[in-house]
């Protein structure tokens, strides 16, 4: 078919281009294995966990009816609220960070590179290292850190240094600000490439204007290298704020939910109410928050892309 | 004027040498110390105060957790379902990617942009109903069933990325291919791919580690524990020692992310290149 077409345009120059980029393309053909998984393993799934939220269905039974009834016990429940407001606390003192240590790394490296200094490639590949590391992996190695027995050694370092020791993961409000600080040594790669690659993209021009301007170094970030990244800078902060949002496996190996619930955000909400009190109608309700959110924050990421392309 | 010029930078290259060594201490730290775990006794482990190296640095952690635990079997499951997915993937997102760089049609804007959607979705919302799927299709403890989702979750994403690469080669050169007599599948087989090579390296191992770390959905899909790849392995690990085996779950973490690291280490050319795709114009 195509080796037809083509053989009858040789001698048509005047029309090849026509020819090949209209007649003998197949765009869905193309399309269709990535596609039907897609439809299968995503479209699919989320469309069903909506249908179910509208359920009372349980995960012990096959019987259900429909009922707004799953919605009602989500956002009449006390405990949901606190939910929200321990994601909310999570996520965002997270990326704050992430952007904060990351930027300042990125930084950092950029001009050590400039200086010729040594050591900024190892800082560089030292910093980027927990991006590899399975997030399971990390809520282990931090609860190894956060030991509270007294061969822990955060705490015999604290001490040694005349601190108090902590309860890190023991306290509460304590164990939701330090389950935030190992996601802060989990993200910060992110951010950091992403600047880092921004700031490569800065003219030299347009700094150098500004050495002879004579600007400090703190204007120099604030009024012309973050204006001129900005659109990085919006897509690095989205990706945090979705990526941290959707985190799930740190948690369940660091303080799974606990103690009490004072570590559950809302993936692990919906999970808990799914696996555990196996209460299929509520937990796909959470899920469906959690979904919109989603669908809320990659369509800003998407728009912050369309304008960076 | 001059030695004052002089001392500021100076200044400030002190400064970045101690900010160098705060990260690499609160980057590496974690990582040493879960090492340095992972070589200790029991004894060790209970020293007060602890020790910050091991007495020696004898493998045995290492070998009581590779044969009585049995991690190598997580670890060639691991293997073995993110081989699955890379080959997976690549397959359906080389032609999605071709046909979205070379291909005009309607919709074919905002079609990628839903598609970049479903990479911003938890896992756990479609992880809910397919758990009751495969267990109607009995394909629960399947590594097939696991490999499928595993391509759809990290499909998204390859496309978006081998469609900028494909994306640089000059049009001309693919279409003197098919004006020549080659069909569009021989054109990608004989002109595309060899040129984007680099881009299907750098997507391969972006693969191979989000894969490997991949937690949520065996976590719900796989309770048998020869079926489990590493990282859920850890955590069913964790929930079976006790305290008194933390140098058995420091070796056995250990196990679970040399890969990745050294993958990280050696090829991070190839890795930053993909994560920085799209965010940063070329």
């Amino acid at each position: 078919m195509t080796k037809q077409i083509s053989s009858s345009t040789k001698n048509e120059s005047m029309h090849k281009k026509n020819v090949i980029s209209r007649s003998n393309q197949r765009p869905f053909l193309w399309l269709l294995p990535l596609l039907s998984f897609l439809f299968l393993f995503f479209l699919l799934p989320c469309i069903d966990v909506i249908r179910t939220s509208f359920t009372n269905a349980s995960m012990t039974s096959t019987d259900y009816k429909y009922t707004l009834n799953s919605y009602i016990r989500v956002f009449q429940d006390p405990s949901f609220l606190n939910v929200l407001w321990i994601t909310l606390f999570f996520v965002a003192v997270s990326v704050v960070f992430q952007f904060v240590f990351g930027f300042a790394i990125a930084l950092a490296v950029d001009h050590g590179e400039k200086k010729n200094m040594y050591g900024t490639v190892l800082t560089r590949t030292i910093s980027l290292i927990s991006w590899a590391i399975p997030g399971v992996a990390i809520g282990i190695i931090w609860k190894l850190l956060y030991s509270e027995s007294q061969s822990g050694i955060l705490n015999y370092l604290l001490t040694s240094m005349g601190f108090h020791s902590i309860a890190f993961l023991t306290n509460p409000f304590l164990a939701l600000i330090f389950m935030t600080l190992a996601n802060v040594w989990r993200g910060t790669a992110q951010s950091m490439i992403l600047l880092y690659a921004g700031l490569k993209t800065v003219s030299i021009e347009v700094i150098e204007a500004s050495d002879v301007d004579g600007a400090g170094p703190f204007r120099k970030i604030l009024s012309i290298i973050v204006p001129s990244m900005k659109s990085v800078i919006m897509i690095n902060i989205l990706l945090n704020i979705i990526n941290t949002f959707n985190t799930f496996d740190m948690i369940m190996s660091l303080t799974g939910g606990g103690p009490g619930r004072s570590t559950e955000v809302l993936v692990l909400s919906s999970y808990r109410t799914i696996f555990q009190q196996l209460d299929l109608g509520k937990g796909s309700a959470i899920a469906v928050v959690l979904l919109v959110i989603n669908i809320v924050f990659a369509s800003l990421y998407i728009r912050a892309n369309r304008e960076e392309n | 004027m001059y030695m004052s010029v002089k001392r500021k930078s100076v200044l400030t290259k002190i400064s970045l040498y101690l900010f160098y060594i705060f990260v690499s201490v609160f980057f590496l730290f974690p990582l040493l110390w879960t090492l340095s775990l992972s070589f200790k006794t029991i004894p060790e482990l209970y020293r007060i105060p602890p020790s910050i190296l091991p007495d020696s640095f004898a493998f045995d952690n290492y070998k009581y957790v590779i044969f009585q635990v049995n991690l190598l079997s997580g670890v060639w499951n691991s293997i073995k379902i993110t081989l699955g997915t890379i080959i997976g993937t690549l397959a359906i997102t080389i032609p999605a990617a071709y046909c979205f760089s070379r291909m005009k049609f309607r919709f074919s804007k905002p079609l990628q942009f839903i598609i970049l959607m479903f990479q911003m979705i938890s896992p756990l919302v479609v992880v809910v109903p397919l758990y009751r799927y495969f267990s109607m299709l009995n394909l629960l403890n399947s590594h097939t069933g696991l490999i499928c989702i595993y391509i759809a979750t990290s499909a998204p994403f390859q496309v978006w990325f081998l469609k900028s690469f494909i994306d640089t080669i000059p049009k001309e050169l693919d279409e003197a291919a098919v004006i020549d007599g080659c069909s569009r599948p021989q054109t990608v087989v004989k002109i595309i791919l060899p040129v984007i090579a680099p881009g299907i390296f750098s997507a391969v191992l972006l693969i191979f580690i989000l894969s490997w770390s991949q937690f949520i959905i065996p976590y719900i899909l796989i309770d048998t524990p020869s079926k489990m790849p590493i990282a859920t392995m850890l955590v069913n690990l964790q929930s079976t020692l006790s305290q008194i085996t933390t140098h058995y779950l420091a070796s056995a973490s250990i196990v679970a992310i040399l890969p990745t690291i050294i993958l990280f280490v050696f090829l991070q050319k190839y890795i930053v290149a993909a994560l920085t795709a799209g965010a940063v114009k070329g």
